[in-house]
């Protein structure tokens, strides 16, 4: 199992430096620049000597050199847009994605993989056709349709704060008052990462529980007596579980890299957003810095779930020790 | 799917259409007497002092300092914070006293000396002095320092000079007379030399109250402080103790205790916020296409929409004017030419495209000027009427006619009647406005490809030249015509159809050069706007940029918000803020 692990590592290292460069390089051939905006209020001269302060005007090759030296020392460069050092912005926004992704993910999971053991273990009724069809719904709404309904409903009815992370009266109070407020302004956004997840979820467990109820081993559990509900549970399950694990590593990463749609409209000030406005604004080395920062949490997720699969199916530990 | 699934989505599917039908006739039947533009609701009585206000803002500042960065937030983080010798009132026009009491102009118009008031603080309690304009002027100018606002606080090309008999006078000569007057300090934000002389002799300047700055260490002279910045969150503002102005009661200025800038990315969600009561204002004004959202809310007196009147920065169309661009292209022949351009303007409906595209919140133009300049509009520029007739025959003129069985013009060469069109991809107007464009000018057999670009890819294609037309708008930064004669010399960084040009390409460009020069160094108003009547007729005849509709612009305010000025121009109301005040508290989501 450690070199198996050991092998995935150096792979996720490998997805964070490729995915970090290509998207710098990849900004950096994209017209235009973080001067552009300003081509109409700065004479030509001047939007040069702008130019030429931010070394914007060294050919791509010495940019890219001088990055990959300060990455090496763990310097993601300065930002363009905000002057500010990008691992400090990163470090800032980094925290607020993953209290929403944390969030969502754990509301994506108790919901999505009950209701997957739930009807993957009936072959009818209509609480089975019930879920199916939320399921389905839930997987056809685009994001940005879901977290726009979820924001209305949000404000017609007053249920939840419309958007934002935190209320603007709240500084200066208690730790207490301060989760409190942070607890109310969670359900928009991540109502609208984990219903489409859950909807994944409960449509990949149920299609495993299904196929895992079939197993004779499960028919021998049943034939020795065992009850309907542990037949399921204890013994359909831990076998059901693997493609679901399989998929959370993809699903952390994406979740913990944030979402523009859901971030965007439900104001909250995580990576994603970070990664949007530095996306419009050409802003180099803060979009290679996102990049990373999303390709570090996918890595890390694909490896976790690579542990967790590692853990429950010796088949895997096996394949990795060979 | 089995029968159950199947008939539970059905009864989804259905209940979504007729809840969806509901909104949409519910929107399209307003009661009555809601008029758009009618304010039903203003908070009544007098100014109330206290409370807060919420505003929303689309984006955050990348600097505090507004010397070195031009992008809105920081445009209004300096109207909320800092001041101004003087300042244009946007709702009247006209220049009005600010930092400085008084002023008195010499005989030959060049050189201003202004008087500043008595006692007036920076946030912090230091003294404001003419030291701090002699200040400004050096951090303005200096070519470390590269101020955003260098260039357009110059004659000629030329800069101004400041000197200061005493703490309380300063002496501001231009170098040539100046039509625009005193009104060109309204560019100037003043900032304070006690704090920021350290970096600018360090050559740090254009660092100096960058987005990370620490609000303890930003200093105001307008009526706000910056209390907090919370990245990705908002700003939040107080009352600045020190504020020098007072409303006509003798009261101190600003009412509000607090005012607060809720960052909203999504236009939507700003929206959603404003009918719920989260935020009291917009950034800025409705879309068209939100206004029949907004209606039942004016009916029920939960906001009001007020209307500011028509845009003064109209949408434009334009051609790659460049000689360059079509030296090598067959289509150059009749591409560049003035009567394919007027052939295009009297294509295009404009009525229908007012209520197509802006839903009939619109007015027809006929050039850059709209009539809500209301100072420099002429109604009397050459007008191309829709009629698809003189389109056909000026595009007959010019060789263009079908030759084939397809539906396109051709010229003798066989070459097709058909151009590439830029717009900015996620600008809902413009991407209708090139539809409608592209449908009308099918009619009379020119083919259009309009592809949208994103806003920064597409502004690097036409500095670089790399385009055969263009639909997007320019924001002017003022009124004045002489404050923005880059977009109307041929040598300006905004003479969008062919930029800085070393000598102008074509006579009616050198003679709008002449005119504008003329207009710019004329200090007789009436002078001044006869001849930029004229600069508009020569437009008009030329047309480089086609201007077809002038939309009307609304803004949603929420009821308790008193003390309302609106401005055609951004900031709409803030602008204005130090006499803005609420009434009660703010209605928490849900309540309405």
């Amino acid at each position: 199992m450690g070199p198996y692990l050991l092998r995935r590592l150096g792979f996720a290292l490998l997805l964070v430096f490729v995915v970090s460069s290509a998207s710098l390089l990849l900004t950096h051939l994209a017209s235009g620049d973080i001067t552009t905006e300003q081509a109409f209020v700065m004479d030509p001269a001047a939007r040069a000597k702008l130019r030429a302060d931010l070394g914007l005007d060294r050919p791509l090759g010495a940019q890219y050199l001088s990055w990959l030296g300060g990455v090496a020392r763990l310097d993601f460069g300065r930002s363009l847009l905000y002057s500010r050092p990008v691992g400090e912005l990163l470090g800032e926004r980094a925290l607020n994605t993953a209290i929403l992704a944390a969030t969502s993910l754990a509301l994506a999971t108790l919901i999505g993989v009950p209701l997957g053991i739930y009807t993957g273990s009936r072959s009818s009724g209509l609480g089975r056709s019930a879920v199916r069809v939320a399921s389905i719904v839930g997987l056809s709404v685009p994001p940005l349709v879901g977290s726009l309904a979820l924001v209305l409903l949000a404000a017609r009815t007053g249920w939840a704060p419309a958007g934002g992370m935190t209320s603007a009266t709240i500084v200066d109070l208690s730790w207490a008052v301060w989760i409190r407020d942070l607890l109310a302004h969670l359900p928009v956004p991540a109502l609208a990462l984990a219903l489409p997840l859950a909807a994944t979820l409960e449509r990949l467990q149920s299609q495993a529980i299904h196929e895992a109820m079939q197993a004779p081993f499960v028919a021998a559990s049943r034939a020795r007596g065992v009850s309907d509900f542990d037949a399921v549970v204890r013994h359909a399950w831990p076998v059901a579980l693997r493609p679901v694990l399989a998929l959370y590593g993809v699903m952390v990463g994406s979740l913990f890299s944030g979402s523009f749609v859901v971030e965007v409209v439900t104001s909250w000030p995580g990576l994603g957003r970070l990664m949007f406005d530095a996306l419009k604004a050409r802003d180099l080395y803060l979009v290679a810095g996102c990049a990373a920062a999303g390709a570090l949490f996918l890595a890390a997720g694909t490896w976790f779930a690579d542990v967790l699969l590692a853990w429950a199916d010796p088949r895997v530990r096996s394949e990795g020790g060979a | 799917m089995n029968r159950q699934p199947r008939a539970l989505l059905s009864v989804l599917l259905v209940g979504a259409v007729v809840f969806t039908a509901w909104l949409i006739w519910r929107d399209l039947h307003p009661a009555p007497s809601d008029t758009a533009g009618t304010p039903v609701a203003t908070a009544p009585g007098a100014p109330v002092r206290g409370g807060t206000l919420t505003a929303s803002l689309r984006s955050e500042p990348r600097s505090f300092n507004r010397l070195v960065q031009a992008s809105f937030p920081t445009d209004l983080y300096s109207l909320l914070t800092q001041g101004k010798l003087v300042r244009i009132n946007r709702a009247t026009q006209e220049v009005e006293p600010a930092l400085a009491e008084k002023w008195e102009v010499s005989a030959d118009n060049r050189t201003y000396t202004l008087t500043i008031r008595e006692g007036v603080q920076w946030s912090d309690g230091q003294p404001f002095t003419s030291a701090d304009v002699l200040f400004t002027f050096r951090a303005l100018y200096d070519p470390k320092a590269a101020s955003v606002l260098a260039s357009s606080i110059t004659v000629n090309g030329e800069p101004l000079t400041a000197t200061a008999p005493d703490a309380r006078t300063v002496v501001i000569t231009y170098p040539a007379p100046f039509g625009v007057g005193i009104r060109l300090l309204d560019n100037l934000t003043i900032v304070p030399k006690h704090k920021l002389q350290a970096a600018l002799d360090a050559g740090t300047f254009a660092q100096a109250w960058g987005a990370a700055t620490a609000p303890a260490d930003l200093i105001s002279l307008g009526p706000f402080q910056l209390a907090r910045y919370e990245p990705g969150q908002r700003l939040v503002f107080d009352r600045n103790p020190h504020y020098w102005k007072q409303d006509a009661e003798g009261q101190p200025l600003p009412y509000l205790d607090h005012l607060v800038l809720e960052i909203v990315p999504d236009q939507n969600a700003e929206l959603v916020r404003l009918q719920s009561g989260a935020i009291d204002t917009l950034q800025q004004q409705v879309r068209p296409e939100d206004l029949a959202t907004l209606r039942p809310l004016v009916t029920d007196q939960k906001i009001q929409l007020l209307e500011l009147g028509v845009t003064t920065d109209p949408d434009a169309f334009f051609f790659n004017l460049r000689p360059t661009q079509w030296a090598k292209d067959p289509r150059g022949a009749w591409m560049s030419r003035k009567e394919f351009r007027q052939a295009i303007s009297h294509a295009v409906d404009r009525e229908a495209f007012a209520n197509t595209v802006f839903l009939g919140a619109a007015v027809p133009i006929w050039g850059p000027i709209s009539p809500g300049n209301q100072r420099w509009f002429s109604p009397n520029v050459p007008r191309y009427g829709f009629s698809l007739d003189k389109a056909r025959e000026l595009l007959a003129g010019l060789g263009l006619k079908n030759r084939d069985a397809d539906e396109w013009l051709e010229d003798e060469q066989g070459t097709e009647a058909r151009f590439t069109l830029l717009t900015y991809r996620g600008n809902t107007s413009l991407e209708r406005s090139s539809q409608v464009l592209k449908d009308d000018l099918r009619q009379v057999g020119i083919g259009v490809d309009v592809q949208t670009l994103e806003q920064g890819a597409l502004i690097e294609r036409m500095l670089k030249g790399d385009f055969e037309a263009i639909f997007f708008v320019y924001f002017a930064s003022d009124l004045d015509p002489a404050i923005n004669k880059d977009f109307w010399l041929s040598s300006g960084s905004a003479h969008i159809w062919n930029l800085s040009q070393a000598k102008p390409a074509t006579e009616w460009e050198a003679r709008i050069d002449a005119l504008m020069k003329q207009q710019v160094a004329t200090v007789d108003q009436t002078e001044r706007k006869r001849i930029f009547d004229e600069v508009q007729t020569v437009f008009a005849e030329n047309l480089p940029a086609i201007y077809f509709v002038a939309p009307r612009l609304y803004m949603g305010v929420g009821t308790r918000v008193g003390g309302l000025l609106t401005s055609i121009l951004r900031p709409q109301l803030l602008w204005n803020a130090d006499a803005m005040w609420v009434r009660g508290a703010a209605v928490p989501p849900g309540a309405r």
